[in-house]
């Protein structure tokens, strides 16, 4: 990978929220433009609290994140917005508003006063929409949509920042295996055609080490391996990682194994 | 693209728009603001109208001091109507809920035992209304905001429910100063004093405090309707807002502090005016769609609008029905209180948590 293209990177970050009881001990990461990265680990690994703290949302007790040849704690929050864009696990239900108003919403950091969008905001508001397959419902509300399609909109909300760096927390927890599959081949499209870095808590195994250009185990809040997945999904690592056996089944198609818990 | 942006998608009061041409995102223009916001403004001026001339239409013996007192009246109900409703959409905003107001937070009750404080502190210091008032109200309005902010929230999060609990007990502490402080007051003074404690508008509001408070009101609403973006954001939580480039402790400060200043603009001039934080920006985003920017603008003004007609109200029709003239706040509190609890059974198992 050429390191030119590094633009997010973690060193040696360590986070408690209790002084006893460490969440993150030393965690190196980085992200890369065009490169679509999933943090895989058992519930409470510390990947959601990695994100956080690669968001800017929690600042580490050690080490060092940097955005950009950046500290990212330097970055002041509009700023940090035109750079850096987050989805959450779950849209918020309770909004009124359409989902053309939500993606424009994306706008905030670039908009002046009043957050009135101009002609250029309205193309990358559109740009984004198409991207992510979203138009053709752009003046139905949030709670008129299936999981799925509001998903999508939280996604393209994200691009409308126009973000280097786009990080999601389990974006497809709730939905089905097709709309799972499709938020993933979305991503990584994003990352090779946009081009960005694409970093995504996963809690699927199967479907990360499909699609994703680089998967990063995590347990304990330590990262146990790190690679392609090709040299990442190994019984050994996956057992360690999850803490318990497993089996790999080869795919019809020849690609990645299959992960089984035994 | 541009010029569909500029279609009015929310004003028939539905709550969808109609559907859009494909790949229209739908957005609010400065024109459409404007256009309302000119439209509202022509409306609270009529209506203001409207009310002066009903309130004084039955006198024989019309002054031009009549004239005046009663054109006063109306500005000043229009100043409280409209500072309370852009407290009650900012909190409502801020907050992701939408039976937050500045009277059921409790920040109005803080206003009133400052304001409480500073009658008393007029009449020994000799100190003019307009400058111990105002200043003691927003310390109290403050002190309240405080102790509800601190009490509600846990890990930086508000919690809905704690925070309507929170105000529910501010008010009843605040309620036991006020009552308590009813028994220091001069006993010639108290029957003025129990009618602002009801929420009524004073037949003469000195000018110098009018334009004190017509001032601070003015200045927090300003700081509000910049600050209108944000909360759109912030509907869709706190990460996602400040991802996206609010900085929503900021926001909190700034909107507490912003709304602490015209609530005890509003409670100086008018006492503790209850409810209207809450109806008034419940039917605007009715009306108007759930944009706060179109909302920050059009909520002030239709909250004026609604504290004068309540009020021509209440020196009308009291009379009439032989009650003697009722204070506005007593009316408000009983449109409201329904209210509020049609709103608990129907939307409130909505808000975010």
């Amino acid at each position: 990978m050429n390191p030119q293209t590094d633009i997010l990177q973690a060193a040696d970050v360590a986070f408690a929220y209790r002084p006893d009881e460490p969440v993150l001990r030393g965690v190196s990461l980085t992200a890369a433009s065009g490169r679509f990265t999933c943090l895989l680990g058992p519930n409470g690994s510390g990947k959601t609290t990695l994100l956080r703290c690669l968001m800017g949302q929690l600042a580490p007790s050690s080490g060092a994140i940097t955005l950009d040849g950046r500290a990212l704690r330097n970055y002041r929050p509009r700023e940090l917005a035109r750079v850096l864009a987050y989805v959450p696990q779950q849209p918020a239900s309770s909004l009124a508003f359409s989902a053309g108003e939500i993606v424009l919403m994306g706008r905030y950091a670039h908009t002046g006063p009043l957050g009135l969008a101009g002609p250029g905001d309205l193309a990358v508001a559109r740009e984004a929409m198409k991207m992510t397959d979203t138009l053709g419902f752009a003046a139905r509300t949030l709670d008129e949509l299936s999981a799925g399609e509001a998903q999508r909109v939280m996604i393209a909300r994200a691009l409308a920042q126009q973000p280097a760096v786009i990080l999601l927390d389990e974006p497809t927890s709730h939905l089905d295996i097709r709309h799972q599959l499709n938020i993933y081949r979305m991503m990584r499209r994003l990352a090779h055609d946009w081009p960005m870095a694409v970093v995504c808590v996963s809690h699927d195994v199967n479907v990360a080490a499909r699609l994703a250009d680089e998967l990063v185990l995590m347990r304990r809040g330590a990262v146990i391996a790190s690679g392609t997945p090709d040299e990442v999904i190994r019984q050994d690592l996956l057992s360690q990682t999850y803490d318990i056996p497993v089996d790999l089944i080869a795919t019809p198609d020849g690609g990645v194994p299959m992960v089984r818990a035994k | 693209m541009i010029d569909a942006g500029e279609r009015p998608n929310h004003v028939d009061g539905a709550a969808a728009p109609k559907p859009a041409a494909p790949g229209t995102p739908a957005t609010l223009s400065l024109p459409r603001l404007i256009g309302w916001a000119a439209a509202l403004l022509a409306a609270a001026g009529a209506v203001g109208g409207a009310c002066t001339l009903v309130g004084i239409i039955n006198l024989s013996d019309l002054t031009p001091q009549i004239w005046a007192s009663r054109t006063m009246q109306m500005l000043t109900a229009g100043i409280v109507g409209a500072s309370l409703a852009a407290g009650g959409l900012a909190l409502q905003g801020l907050m992701r809920n939408p039976l937050a107001e500045p009277y059921i937070l409790g920040i109005s009750s803080g206003a009133g035992v400052g304001v409480m404080m500073g009658l008393a502190a007029a009449a020994r210091l000799s100190l003019p209304a307009w400058a111990s008032t105002p200043v003691l109200a927003f310390l109290g309005a403050m002190a309240s905001c405080l102790a509800v902010y601190l009490v509600a929230q846990r890990h930086g999060r508000l919690d809905p429910y704690s925070l309507i609990l929170s105000g529910v007990i501010v008010n009843i502490f605040n309620g036991a100063i006020m009552l308590a402080g009813n028994l220091y007051i001069d006993q010639y003074r108290i029957a003025d004093f129990t009618y602002w404690a009801m929420g009524q508008l004073p037949d003469a509001t000195p000018t110098s405090l009018l334009a004190v408070c017509g001032a601070c009101v003015g200045a927090g609403w300003a700081v509000l309707l910049a600050n209108s973006p944000a909360y759109n954001v912030l509907g869709l939580g706190d990460d996602v807002a400040a991802s996206s480039g609010v900085s929503v402790h900021r926001l909190r400060l700034v909107t507490f502090g912003a709304v602490g200043v015209m609530t005890a603009a509003a409670v100086a001039l008018a006492g503790p005016i209850g409810f209207l934080g809450l109806i008034v920006p419940h039917i605007c985003r009715m009306a108007f769609g759930p944009d706060h920017r179109l909302g920050m603008i059009v909520t002030p003004l239709a909250g004026a609008i609604f504290l004068m007609i309540a009020e021509t109200l209440c020196r009308s029709l009291g009379p009439a029905l032989g009650l003697g003239r009722v204070p506005v706040g007593i009316l408000t509190a009983l449109a409201g209180g329904p209210f509020f609890i049609f709103l608990l059974r129907t939307r409130f198992r909505g808000a975010a948590a």
